[in-house]
């Protein structure tokens, strides 16, 4: 899944969307990973993370999700995610796995200096790096930046261009709040990687600004 | 995705969450699903709760609502009377759910998602050496979805590069010809929500794989998300920088980090 890779946004945007997440290689660490994915979990939830998943059994803003439960229940080839929106959290989260030794391998999608300074603070070199180069083909096809900006937080693809248009309508509206919409669509995300709180923001800001305004 | 007509109350829930935009309200005033559009990632089936209300009590209340000439504003996240109904999916639909829906495990990968490694287990496989460079081609995503006549011309297009495709992933499994690029024909007109061409190839041919796609992005009526990736160097530098910038094209402040904490580090000496 390369659900975490392209997220689009300004710097500043940015600057508040770090995913951390596990994942595991067949033949090599796969096999008995389960409780150690359990604890990289149980270590992102100290830290408050504003979204919390887990693939195969959803997020902590879906409905019928307990955390307890859903940690109890992952297992070795699960791939679990949290996001934190700023870095000195996220050096805290990386310098207790560090101590933890859990041996899965950890990934984090941010700004890459940020990331790699993060590193450097915490006494280690990062292992390997993947870039986006963005979108190609059809561009024409697509909407307006900012619906982008929440599309792409959700690298499944799973919040809809129709949901965010809606959920832009009903905050302009005043029939839902900025974080009753961002919410809603972190409900969709199953993996937990979608940022509400970067949502909401985004929500906020049109609501002073003016709402989808860019070009496509 | 089906929709039970006896249950639907045409609500329109299931059209705004519809990843694919592809449900919409028939003639008879209930949802219908373009089956050829969907993907099958049962989003809407997950997403939306079934009120279990019964269809004529919503109808019911409707009508009398309709009376006074008001109209009723549900919430978005229900399907009041459960009318989605996910099929039975056989080859080579079933595919549609396999690259669609995140819930599912790939059965050639054993993992869900797309079922791509790229960098992410890079520090104890060492899939990504010294001088390799991965290359990941999302087709479909973001939001408009792609059929795998789509897929095949961006394979095509890059099996002449003579890439190495990652044997683990999925879209490799379904290259039927791996010089050519070709895929098996009975998927072709299957549409997926996006998949994902991974290989890898040397540094210095990131600018050939980059004009290979400047070429084909024009040739598919979607979009594609294009990455590249590579094992850092001693400093923590990442070689691919300058091989892309080389070629002209300008990379994302943000991207992927593998942090080395995977036990056991592989070996440079080890093949």
């Amino acid at each position: 899944m390369t659900n975490t890779l392209h997220r689009q946004g300004d710097r500043e945007g940015l600057k508040h969307d770090y995913v951390i997440f596990v994942h595991t290689a067949k033949g090599k660490n796969r096999e008995g990973a389960a409780p150690k994915i359990r604890e990289f979990m149980r270590i992102c939830l100290k830290y408050h993370p504003v979204n919390l998943g887990d693939v195969k059994q959803g997020s902590i803003h879906q409905d019928d999700i307990e955390i307890d439960r859903l940690i109890a229940g992952q297992e070795d080839n699960t791939v679990a995610a949290a996001v934190f929106t700023d870095l000195s959290t996220l050096q805290k989260v990386v310098e207790e796995l560090i101590r933890a030794d859990l041996g899965i391998c950890i990934n984090i999608t941010g700004l890459l200096d940020e990331v790699r300074e993060c590193c450097r603070k915490a006494g280690i070199t990062r292992h390997s790096a993947e870039h986006s180069l963005g979108i190609w083909g059809a561009k024409d096809r697509l909407p307006e930046r900012e619906v982008m900006e929440f599309n792409t937080m959700c690298g499944h693809g799973m919040v809809s261009f129709n949901l965010i248009r809606e959920m832009i309508e009903r905050v302009r509206l005043r029939r839902m709040t900025p974080r009753q919409a961002a919410l809603m669509m972190a409900k969709c995300c199953e993996c937990g990687a979608f940022n509400p709180a970067r949502a909401e923001a985004l929500l906020s800001r049109m609501q002073e600004c003016g709402f989808l305004r860019s070009a496509r | 995705m089906d929709i039970d007509k006896t249950k639907c109350v045409g609500c329109g829930n299931c059209h705004i969450i519809c990843t694919m935009g592809v449900i919409s309200l028939d003639k008879d005033g209930k949802s219908v699903v373009n089956q050829e559009e969907c993907v099958e990632c049962s989003t809407c089936y997950r997403v939306l709760r079934d009120e279990k209300y019964p269809p004529w009590f919503v109808r019911a209340i409707r009508k009398v609502l309709s009376v006074f000439n008001l109209g009723y504003l549900a919430a978005v996240d229900l399907c009041p009377t459960g009318a989605l109904t996910p099929p039975e999916l056989s080859w080579p639909r079933v595919l549609r759910a396999q690259f669609s829906n995140p819930t599912v495990v790939h059965p050639g990968t054993g993992v869900p998602g797309r079922g791509t490694d790229e960098i992410k287990s890079n520090d104890v496989t060492g899939r990504l050496r010294k001088g390799e460079a991965g290359v990941v081609v999302e087709i479909g995503r973001p939001g408009l979805g792609a059929f795998f006549r789509d897929i095949q011309k961006v394979a095509m297009a890059l099996a002449p590069l003579e890439p190495a495709f990652e044997p683990e992933n999925p879209v490799t499994h379904l290259i039927a010809d791996k010089k050519t690029g070709r895929m098996k024909e009975e998927i072709l007109d299957e549409k997926v929500l996006s998949a994902i061409i991974e290989l890898k190839t040397e540094m210095e041919k990131i600018p050939a794989f980059l004009a290979a796609l400047e070429k084909v992005q024009n040739e598919i009526d979607t979009v594609i998300s294009v990455a590249i990736a590579s094992r850092c160097l001693p400093d923590g530098t990442i070689p691919h920088e300058e091989w892309v910038r080389k070629a002209g094209y300008t990379l994302s402040p943000n991207g992927k980090t593998n942090l080395g904490l995977g036990r056991p580090l592989f070996r440079e000496d080890e093949p």
